[in-house]
C-alpha cells in the first residue's frame, strides 16, 4: 500500500525546493525547517516502503510501475517511460540518503546559522539536490536516472560555488570557489558525455531504456555484444566522472571550497555514490563482458591507491577527507569490478564450476553496496566533525589546530569513532565492509586474473595508508600542543550540530552489524537463466562473522591498520618520530609530487587550455580574418577601392543597391551556366 | 469556424503597426500600451489556433493576382510544423513589448517595427503559396534593418547593411529557385498557368527530374541556410546581434533564424525530397561544421551577446543535423529544437542584452562578481545558460539528446560512427563556454574595472517577461510531449509521403 507512492519520495523535496524558492525570500529563517521536514517525510515514506517491500511476499521483485512519457519516432518507436523501480538496492539507497540528509539539514541549522539571507538559497539548493538523489535511486529507466544525475550535478555546481561571490574571507576565496565549481561541473560533464553516448547505444540496441527490458537475459542475448561492451565502457565513463575515479578524480578535492555540510552530503555521503550505484544497478549489463569488469576493477583499485597517497601529506582537514572519500569510492568500485569479473567468467562456463564462480562473484555486489552504506555514515560523520572544528576555530589548516580535544569533547570523540571506523579497526563498521572488499579482490585474483591480485596488494597498502592519514589528521587536530587557531576556539558547537554527530557516531560504529541481520540478502545478486535478481537472496548472518575471523588475511589488515595508527601516534601525538626524516623536510620528489597532486591539475589545465581556448582563438582568427575578410574584400572589390568598409559603414542603402544588383546578376548568370551545363530544366 | 483567425493573425499586428507608427509627439508614451494590446490579441489568436480541434480546417485562401498566365493567391494554413512557430512569434513579440516598456528613444517607431516584423513572421510561417511566402520573407527584412540601424549600438550601420545584403542576396537566390519551381510545375501540369500555390506546385514537382530537384534544392537551401545561419555564411549574425537592440535580438534569434530551418523543412523537404537525398551528406557536413565551429567561436568571444550569437549558430546547426538525418526522429526533434532554442535564446538575449543597460558594458573581461549585486539577473542568466547547455529537465535537453540519437542511428546505418564525436565534442564545449562565462561574469571578486554604483537588478517588467519564459522552459522540459504532440502528426505525414524514413 505504500509502495504505490514511491514517486512521492523524490517529489516531497521537490515541493520543498519550490516552496523555499518561491516564498522563502520573505522568511529566510524558515527555509531550514521546510528542508528538514521534506527530508524527514521522504525518509519516513522510504522507511515504510522498505518495510513493506522487505517483509511482504505480495510484491514481485522488482516492483516496477511506469507511464509513457514520450516517444522518439522510428521504424519501431522508441518509447521513453517515466516510473519507479523498487528492489533491495533501491531501498538501501533511499533509506540512507534520506536519513543522512535529514541529519545534515538539522546540522545546517547551526552550521549555516550566520549566513543571513543566503540560507534561503542554501536550503532551496540542498532540497533540489535531495530530489535529484532520491529520484536517481527510484528511477525506472536510464534516461530518467540520467536526468536526476544531472540535476545533482547542477546542485553540486551551485553549492560548491555557494561562496563564489562575496565570500566572507575575501576575493581570493570567491575566485577559488567559482573556479572549483566550474571545474567540478566540467570534469563530471566529460564523464556525462560518455554516459550519454553509452545511452545512445543502449537505446539504439534495445529500443528502450527501461531497466526491466534491459536486464532481461533474452533481450541481452539478442543484441550485438560488441556494441554492448562499448556502451558499458562509455557508461562507466560517467561513473568515473561522477564518483571521482582516476583519472577524473581531481575535481573532488577542489570541491571542498563549498560549505562543509555540502561536502558531507554531496561529496561524501550521497552524490558521489551515484556512480557506484549506477554500476550496481547496471550489473546485469556490466557482467556481460569480463574485460569491462576488469577495467572497472582496475580503475577502482588504482583510484583507491592514488587518492590515498595524496592524503598522506595534506595539511587541509577537508582535503584529507576528500582524498579519503575518493579512495573509499575506489574500494567500492574495486569490489564491484572484482565480483563482476568472477560472475562474467562464471557465465561463460558451463556446469558447477561456472555456478560456483557466479556465487563467489556475487559477493562483490554485497561488499560494494555494504561499504557504500557504511562509508556514507562514517564519512558524513567525519565531514561534519571537521565542520564542527572549522566552525569553532575558523580555519581548515591542521597546522593551526592541535590540542582541540580538551575544548571540543563531543566532536573529538565522535571523530575518533569515525576515524576508527574508516581505518578498519575491528568491530567498527568500516572493518566489516573493507574486509569483504579485500576478500573479493583476492578471490578474483585467485580464480580470475593476476591483475586483481595486484589490485588486492594496492588495496592492502591503501588500508595501511588510510589508517595512517586518518590518525595523522585526528592527532594533529585534537592532540598535541595548542595551535594558534585553537586559542580562539569558541568551544563545543551548538546542540543542533552535536546531536547529528552523536547519531551518526552510533551508526558509524554499529552499521557494520547490520550484515548479521540480513543486509546482505537485501543487495544480493542472483543469476538465473531467465532473470538477474537483486535482493531476496539468502542471508549469511553469523557465517560472515565466522568467515572473517578464520581468514588469516583479516589479521593482516588489522595489523596494518594498527601499525598505521601507531606510526601516526608516534609522529603527531608523541612526536618521537620526525616525519621530516622521511621526506627530507619536504624536499623529496615524492613529497613534491604529492603536494602537486601528481600534477593532475596542471594536466587538466594544459589540456583544457590547449584544446579549448587555443583552438577557439584559431577559429576566431579564421572567422574574423578569412571568412569575414573574404566577405568584406568581395564587397570592396565590387564597389571598387579598399575603402569599401568605411563606405559600408556610411549606411546608405542606395549606395549598396548596386552590390545587390550585381550580386543577383552574377548569381543568375552562374545559375544559367550551371543549368545549361548539366542539361536540366 | 467563421472567424478567419489566420488572416487576423496577420491583420491585427498590421493594424497595430500602423497605429503605433502615427503616434508621434505627445502620444509616444502610449505606443507601448497600444503595441501591448495588439500583440496580446495576436497571442490570444495564436493560442486559439494552438488549441483548435482541427487545425487543417482553419486554412484560408483568397485570390490575389489572377491572370491567364499567372495565379497568386493569399493562402494561409497551419499544421504541426508552423503552429509552434506561430505561437512562439506571438509570445516573443508580446514579451519584447513588455521587456521594452522602458524604451524611450522614439518608442512609437520601435513598436511599429516590432509589429511589422510580426506581420512578416506570421506570414512566412502560415503562407501556403510560394509567392506569398517570398513576399512575407522580404517583409521581415525591412523592419529588422531599421531596427538595427536606428536603435543599435555604435557600429549599427555596418551591421545593418551587412545583415541586409547577406539575407537579401540569399533571398534572391531563393526567389530564382521559387520561379524555377513554378515554371517547371506549370510545364508539367500543362495548364499554361503559373500557379504559385503549394498545393499546385508540390505534387507537380514530385514528377520533375532528379536533376531539377537537385539544382533547385541547392538554390533554396542556400537561401535558407544563410538565414539560419550556417558556417561559412554566418558572419552577418554576430555583428547584427552585437549591434541590435535587445528586443530586436530576441526576435532575430528567437524566431527569425527559424525561418531558415522552417523553409528547409517546408519547401526543400516537402517539395524536393530527391534533392534532399542527393545533398544529404553535404547538409550533414555543414551541420557538423556549424555545431563545432559555432561552439569554438563562443569560447573566444569577449562580448557576452556575441558569445550567445555564436551559440545560436551552434544550436541551429543541431537543427540542421536533425533535418540532415532525414529520419522521422531527426526531423521531429529538429523541429522541437527550433522551438526549444526559440524559448531559450530569448532568455539569453534578454539577459545578455540587459547587461549593457544595467552595468554599462557587455565585455566579459570587464565584468565579475555581479551575482552579489544583481541576484535576479544572475538567476535568470544561470537558468538560461543551463537550459542552453542542455541540462536535462529543461527544454534544451530534448532538442539535443534525441537529435544526436537520431544522428547516431544514421551513422550506425552508414558505418560512420566516428562522426558522432563531433556532437559529443560540442556538448563538452557548450558546457565549457557557458560555465566559463558565468565564472567570469557572475562569480568571483566583484569587478573594479567599471563603476558599479549605478548597476541595478532586473526590473519588474523585465522580470515578468523572463519569468514567463522560464516557466515555459521548465514546463516543456518536464513534459516535452506537450510540444511533440503537435510535431509528430506532421512528421508522420512526411514519413507517409516518403520524404523521411
Amino acid at each position: 500500500m505504500f509502495i504505490e507512492y514511491t514517486w512521492l519520495v523524490p517529489l516531497v523535496p521537490m515541493i520543498c525546493f519550490l516552496l523555499i524558492g518561491l516564498i522563502g525570500r520573505k522568511t529566510p529563517e524558515k527555509g531550514g525547517y521546510f528542508a528538514i521536514a521534506g527530508a524527514l517525510i521522504s525518509f519516513v515514506i522510504a522507511a515504510l516502503i522498505s518495510y513493506e517491500y522487505l517483509t511482504g511476499d505480495t510484491y514481485p521483485n522488482p516492483v516496477v510501475e511506469s507511464i509513457q512519457w514520450f516517444v522518439i519516432p522510428g521504424s519501431t518507436d522508441f518509447v521513453i517511460n517515466l516510473g519507479y523501480y523498487v528492489d533491495g538496492l533501491t531501498c538501501l539507497m533511499m533509506l540512507f540518503a534520506s536519513f543522512i540528509s535529514t541529519l545534515i539539514f538539522i546540522y545546517s541549522i547551526g552550521y549555516m546559522g550566520d549566513q543571513g539571507e543566503r540560507k534561503n538559497r542554501y536550503y532551496a539548493e540542498v532540497s533540489l539536490f535531495l530530489t535529484g538523489m532520491l529520484g536517481l535511486v527510484v528511477s525506472s529507466n536510464f534516461l530518467e536516472m540520467f536526468i536526476f544525475w544531472e540535476v545533482m550535478g547542477l546542485c553540486s555546481y551551485l553549492l560548491i560555488g555557494f561562496w563564489s561571490f562575496r565570500h566572507p574571507e575575501g576575493d581570493a576565496a570567491s575566485a577559488n570557489a567559482a573556479s572549483a565549481a566550474k571545474k567540478a561541473f566540467l570534469v563530471t560533464r566529460l564523464g556525462d558525455v560518455c554516459l550519454m553516448a553509452g545511452l545512445f547505444i543502449l537505446l539504439g540496441e534495445f529500443h528502450s531504456l527501461d531497466y526491466s527490458t534491459l536486464f532481461d537475459p533474452a533481450n541481452i542475448a539478442a543484441v550485438d555484444s560488441d556494441m554492448l561492451t562499448l556502451a558499458m565502457f562509455l557508461i562507466f565513463g560517467g561513473v568515473i566522472g561522477k564518483s571521482a575515479q582516476f583519472p577524473l578524480h581531481d575535481w573532488l578535492p577542489d570541491a571542498m571550497a563549498g560549505p562543509t555540510t555540502v561536502s558531507s552530503l554531496i561529496h561524501a555521503a550521497t552524490m558521489v555514490k551515484a556512480g557506484v550505484y549506477l554500476v550496481a544497478r547496471g550489473y546485469p549489463l556490466f557482467i556481460q563482458n569480463a574485460e569491462v569488469m576488469l577495467f572497472v576493477g582496475v580503475i577502482g583499485g588504482v583510484t583507491a591507491f592514488i587518492a590515498a597517497t595524496m592524503a598522506l601529506n595534506n595539511m587541509n582537514i577537508k582535503k584529507v577527507l576528500a582524498y579519503s572519500t575518493i579512495s573509499q569510492l575506489g574500494y567500492m568500485i574495486l569490489a564491484l569490478g572484482a565480483g563482476g569479473y568472477l560472475v562474467a567468467l562464471g557465465m561463460g562456463m558451463e556446469g558447477a564450476e561456472g555456478a560456483a564462480l557466479i556465487t563467489a562473484g556475487s559477493a562483490g555486489m554485497v561488499a560494494g553496496c555494504f561499504h557504500m552504506m557504511n562509508h556514507a555514515f562514517f564519512k558524513a560523520l567525519l565531514f561534519m566533525c571537521s565542520g564542527s572544528v572549522i566552525h569553532a576555530v575558523g580555519t581548515e589548516d591542521m597546522r593551526e589546530m592541535g590540542g582541540l580535544g580538551k575544548h571540543m569533547k563531543i566532536t573529538s570523540l565522535t571523530m575518533l569513532i569515525g576515524s576508527l571506523s574508516i581505518a578498519g579497526f575491528p568491530f567498527f563498521s568500516g572493518f566489516w565492509s573493507k574486509d569483504l572488499v579485500l576478500e573479493i579482490a583476492m578471490e578474483a585474483g585467485h580464480d580470475g586474473t593476476v591483475w586483481f591480485t595486484v589490485m588486492w596488494i594496492l588495496a592492502i597498502i591503501t588500508a595501511f595508508m588510510t589508517a595512517f592519514y586518518m590518525f595523522r589528521m585526528w592527532f594533529m587536530t585534537f592532540m598535541g600542543e595548542e595551535g594558534h587557531a585553537t586559542q580562539h576556539c569558541h568551544g563545543e558547537s551548538p546542540k543542533t550540530m552535536t546531536f547529528p554527530l552523536i547519531v551518526l557516531a552510533v551508526l558509524a560504529f554499529g552499521s557494520g552489524f547490520l550484515i548479521l541481520f540480513g543486509l546482505d540478502a537485501m543487495v544480493s545478486f542472483t543469476v538465473t537463466p531467465d532473470a538477474f535478481i537483486v535482493g531476496g537472496g539468502e542471508a549469511g548472518g553469523f557465517h560472515h562473522f565466522e568467515h572473517i575471523f578464520t581468514s588469516p588475511y583479516t589479521y593482516l589488515t588489522i595489523v596494518l591498520a594498527l601499525v598505521g595508527i601507531g606510526i601516526a601516534y608516534l609522529m603527531y601525538a608523541k612526536k618521537t618520530m620526525n616525519p621530516g626524516a622521511f621526506n627530507k623536510d619536504g624536499e623529496s620528489w615524492l613529497y613534491k609530487a604529492l603536494t602537486k597532486r601528481w600534477w593532475f591539475p596542471d594536466l587538466y589545465n594544459q589540456i583544457s587550455w590547449k584544446l579549448g581556448y587555443g583552438v577557439a582563438r584559431g577559429v576566431n582568427f579564421i572567422d574574423r580574418q578569412i571568412v569575414d575578410g573574404t566577405v568584406n574584400g568581395l564587397s570592396g572589390a565590387v564597389v571598387g577601392g579598399g575603402d569599401a568598409l568605411s563606405k559600408v559603414q556610411s549606411g546608405h542603402v542606395q549606395d549598396y543597391s548596386s552590390i545587390v544588383l550585381l550580386g543577383i546578376s552574377v548569381i543568375s548568370v552562374l545559375f544559367i551556366v550551371i543549368a545549361k551545363v548539366m542539361g536540366g530544366i | 469556424m467563421d472567424i478567419p483567425i489566420l488572416s487576423l493573425l496577420i491583420v491585427v499586428p498590421l493594424i497595430g503597426a500602423i497605429a503605433t507608427l502615427f503616434m508621434g509627439g505627445e502620444k509616444q508614451k502610449y505606443a507601448k500600451v497600444v503595441a501591448g494590446v495588439f500583440s496580446a490579441i495576436t497571442l490570444v489568436l495564436a493560442l486559439l489556433v494552438l488549441f483548435a480541434d482541427d487545425m487543417g480546417a482553419l486554412a484560408e485562401s483568397y485570390a490575389w493576382i489572377q491572370t491567364s498566365a499567372i495565379a497568386i493567391s493569399f493562402t494561409l494554413a497551419v499544421d504541426g510544423l508552423s503552429v509552434l512557430m506561430v505561437f512562439l512569434t506571438a509570445l516573443l513579440v508580446l514579451l519584447v513589448v513588455i521587456l521594452s516598456a522602458e524604451e524611450e528613444d522614439r518608442p512609437n517607431y520601435f513598436h511599429a517595427l516590432l509589429l511589422a516584423m510580426e506581420v512578416g513572421l506570421m506570414g512566412v510561417y502560415m503562407a501556403a503559396d510560394y509567392f506569398l511566402f517570398y513576399v512575407m520573407w522580404e517583409v521581415t527584412l525591412i523592419p529588422m534593418y531599421f531596427m538595427i540601424s536606428w536603435y543599435g549600438g555604435p557600429r549599427r550601420h555596418y551591421a545593418a547593411i551587412k545583415f541586409f545584403i547577406y539575407t537579401h542576396v540569399a533571398s534572391l537566390v531563393m526567389l530564382i529557385g521559387i520561379f524555377a519551381m513554378a515554371f517547371e510545375a506549370a510545364q508539367i501540369t500543362g495548364t499554361g498557368v503559373v500557379d504559385f500555390a503549394f498545393s499546385v506546385i508540390n505534387p507537380a514537382i514530385a514528377g520533375a527530374s532528379e536533376m531539377f530537384q537537385v539544382l533547385v534544392f541547392a538554390l533554396l537551401f542556400f537561401g535558407f541556410a544563410v538565414k539560419m545561419p550556417v558556417v561559412p555564411f554566418h558572419t552577418w549574425l554576430p555583428d547584427a546581434h552585437t549591434e541590435a537592440p535587445t528586443g530586436g535580438s530576441v526576435l532575430l534569434a528567437g524566431v527569425m533564424l527559424k525561418m531558415g530551418s522552417y523553409g528547409i523543412i517546408r519547401i526543400c523537404l516537402e517539395a524536393l525530397p530527391l534533392g534532399a537525398e542527393y545533398w544529404q551528406w553535404v547538409v550533414i557536413a555543414i551541420a557538423l561544421l556549424s555545431i563545432v565551429y559555432g561552439a569554438y567561436g563562443c569560447i573566444a568571444q569577449t562580448d557576452l551577446k556575441k558569445m550567445v550569437a555564436f551559440s545560436s549558430i551552434s544550436h541551429m546547426g543541431m537543427v540542421m543535423l536533425g533535418i540532415g538525418c532525414l529520419s522521422e526522429a531527426g526531423v521531429t526533434f529538429a523541429i522541437f529544437q527550433m522551438f526549444a532554442h526559440g524559448l531559450i535564446t530569448a532568455i539569453l538575449f534578454m539577459v545578455c542584452g540587459m547587461t549593457g543597460h544595467k552595468v554599462g558594458t557587455r565585455e566579459i573581461p570587464l565584468l565579475g562578481g555581479l551575482a552579489g549585486r544583481m541576484p535576479m539577473y544572475a538567476l535568470f542568466m544561470m537558468i538560461g545558460f543551463m537550459a542552453s547547455l542542455g541540462l536535462p529537465g529543461l527544454v534544451g535537453f530534448w532538442g539535443e539528446f534525441p537529435v544526436i540519437f537520431a544522428f547516431y542511428e544514421f551513422v550506425i546505418a552508414n558505418d560512420a560512427l566516428w562522426l558522432i564525436l563531433f556532437c559529443l565534442l560540442s556538448l563538452m564545449l557548450t558546457a565549457g563556454y557557458y560555465l566559463w562565462a558565468m565564472q567570469r561574469t557572475l562569480f568571483g571578486p566583484e569587478t573594479t574595472k567599471i563603476d558599479l554604483t549605478h548597476a541595478h537588478d532586473v526590473s519588474k517588467t523585465e522580470g515578468i517577461a523572463l519569468a514567463v519564459l522560464v516557466v515555459l522552459v521548465a514546463f516543456f522540459g518536464v513534459w516535452p510531449d506537450a510540444a511533440l504532440s503537435f510535431i509528430e502528426p506532421y512528421v508522420s505525414a512526411l514519413a507517409n509521403m516518403g520524404v523521411v524514413i
